[in-house]
C-alpha cells in the first residue's frame, strides 16, 4: 500500500519551509494515512541516527606548520612579538598566584606604604618568634659573658698564685743569702778577733820575757855588787 | 568580538605570517574538517588526506577570502571540492574503514582523551561506523546533499548555491536520500 502524496508533503515536511496551513493539512493527512505516518516515522528515526554522530578526536598532524614556515617567510620580528604578547596572560596569572600563595599585602602605615607577606597573625607570630629568639640569644650571650669572667677570674688567680709563689721563692732565696753573709761576717770576725788575741797574747808573752829578762837582768847586777 | 571577526583578525595574522594565528586557525576548523571527510570518506586515512588537502588549499588561497561570507562557508566550500576531487580518484572509497575498524585499526587512531573510558568510545566508534555505513550506501551527491543538510546545518539555497543545482533539486535529492538510507536501516534491523 502506498499513498502518491507522500513524496510531495514529506519533501517538503523534511525541508522545513511548510506555512502553517500546509503545516495543518500534512497532520490531518498523517491522521489518516497509516502509510505516510510510518514513511515520516522511518525518516525521523534515520535523521536521529544520523544526528547521533560524536565528533571523533584528531589524530596528531602538524597542522600544516612546516608548510607555512617554509613558505611564507617572515621576519623574526614578526613572528616573536605575538609569542611575548601570547604569554603575557600566562606571566600575569602565574603573577598572581605567587601574590595569593605569599598572601602579599599592602599596608598604609605612619611610615609610609610597605608591602608585607602573610596573614597578620603570621607576621605576630613571626614577631612573637623573633622576640623569643632575641631574648634566647641574649641570655646564651649573658651566659656566655659569665662564663668568660668566671674563666678569667681564675686565670687572675692562678696567674697571682703563680706570681705570688715565685716572689715568696725569690725572698726565702734573698733571706738565706743575708744569713750567709751574715754567717760568713760572722766567722770571719771570730778569724780576726782570735788572731787579735794570740797577737795580744803573744804580746803579752814578749812583755812576760822581757820583765822576766829584766829581773833577771836586776838580779844579776845585784849579784855582781 | 564575534567569530566572524575572530576569524578575519586571525587570517589577517597568519597572512602577515604569524604562525601562532594559523595554527589557532586550523585548530578551530580541524575537528569539523575531519570528521566531515570521515562521514564522507568512509575511512580516517581518507578523512585525514582530505583535511590536509583542505587546509593546503586554504593556505594557497587565504589572500583571496575577501570576508564577504562567514570563513566557515568558505572553508566547507573548500572541503566540499575537494571532497568531490578525491572521491573522484578513489572509486574503491569505503569498505577500508569498516574493515579496519572491525581489525582494531589502521594506524590512524584517534588519540583518546584521559575522560573517555574505552567503553564509551568504543561506543561511539561503533555508532560512527555505522553511520558512515549507511552513508557509504548513498550516491556521492546525495551523501554531499546528507552532509551538507544535517550535518553542516546549511539551507537548501545554500547547499543549492553550493551544488550549482535548484533548491528544489537539492529538496528532492535529500528526500530521496532519507528514503534510502531508511531502507537501508530497515534491511539492516531485519537481517541478523
Amino acid at each position: 500500500m502506498s499513498c502518491p502524496k507522500t513524496e510531495h508533503l514529506l519533501s517538503r515536511y523534511l525541508a522545513g519551509d511548510m506555512t502553517p496551513l500546509a503545516r495543518e493539512e500534512l497532520f490531518r493527512h498523517l491522521a489518516d494515512c497509516e502509510y505516510c505516518g510510518a514513511e515520516m516515522r522511518g525518516l525521523d528515526s534515520v535523521q536521529r541516527q544520523l544526528g547521533s554522530w560524536n565528533d571523533e578526536r584528531v589524530p596528531h598532524w602538524d597542522r600544516g606548520l612546516e608548510l607555512f614556515r617554509r613558505e611564507h617567510r617572515v621576519p623574526k620580528d614578526h613572528g616573536k612579538l605575538p609569542n611575548l604578547w601570547q604569554w603575557l596572560p600566562t606571566a600575569t596569572s602565574i603573577a598572581m598566584l605567587c601574590l595569593l600563595l605569599l598572601n602579599t599585602s599592602l599596608v598604609n602605615s605612619d611610615q609610609g606604604l610597605s608591602v608585607t607577606f602573610g596573614s597578620r597573625l603570621a607576621a605576630t607570630e613571626i614577631e612573637a618568634e623573633l622576640a623569643g629568639f632575641a631574648d634566647a640569644q641574649r641570655a646564651e650571650m649573658q651566659a656566655l659573658i659569665a662564663r668568660f669572667e668566671q674563666r678569667q677570674d681564675n686565670n687572675n688567680v692562678q696567674l697571682l698564685q703563680a706570681v705570688m709563689e715565685q716572689t715568696q721563692q725569690t725572698t726565702a732565696e734573698n733571706l738565706e743569702q743575708i744569713y750567709t753573709y751574715f754567717e760568713q761576717q760572722r766567722l770571719q770576725d771570730l778569724q780576726a778577733m782570735r788572731a787579735s788575741y794570740e797577737q795580744l797574747v803573744d804580746s803579752d808573752y814578749e812583755t812576760i820575757r822581757s820583765i822576766e829578762q829584766l829581773a833577771q837582768y836586776v838580779s844579776y847586777q845585784g849579784d855582781l855588787r | 568580538m564575534s567569530s566572524k571577526d575572530d576569524d578575519e583578525a586571525l587570517i589577517a595574522a597568519a597572512l602577515n605570517g604569524s604562525t601562532f594565528a594559523w595554527e589557532k586557525l586550523v585548530r578551530r576548523y580541524e575537528s569539523r574538517i575531519y570528521n566531515h571527510g570521515l562521514r564522507l570518506m568512509g575511512n580516517p586515512t581518507d578523512a585525514m588526506d582530505l583535511m590536509q588537502e583542505v587546509f593546503l588549499g586554504v593556505y594557497r588561497n587565504l589572500h583571496r577570502f575577501r570576508g564577504d561570507a562567514k570563513f566557515s562557508s568558505w572553508i566547507f566550500r573548500i572541503a566540499h571540492n575537494k571532497a568531490v576531487d578525491l572521491s573522484r580518484r578513489k572509486r574503491l572509497l569505503a569498505t577500508q574503514y569498516r574493515n579496519d575498524a572491525a581489525a582494531g585499526s589502521d594506524g590512524l587512531e584517534p588519540i583518546a582523551s584521559a575522560h573517555d573510558e574505552p567503553d564509551q568510545q568504543l561506543g561511539i566508534k561503533q555508532r560512527n561506523t555505522r553511520i558512515s555505513a549507511l552513508l557509504e550506501s548513498l550516491p556521492l551527491q546525495q551523501r554531499l546533499i546528507v552532509e551538507l543538510k544535517i550535518f553542516q546545518s546549511l539551507t537548501f539555497d545554500e547547499i543549492a548555491q553550493m551544488q550549482e543545482i535548484s533548491s528544489n533539486t537539492a529538496k528532492t535529492r535529500f528526500y530521496g536520500a532519507l528514503k534510502k538510507l531508511k531502507m537501508k536501516t530497515e534491511e539492516t534491523d531485519v537481517l541478523p
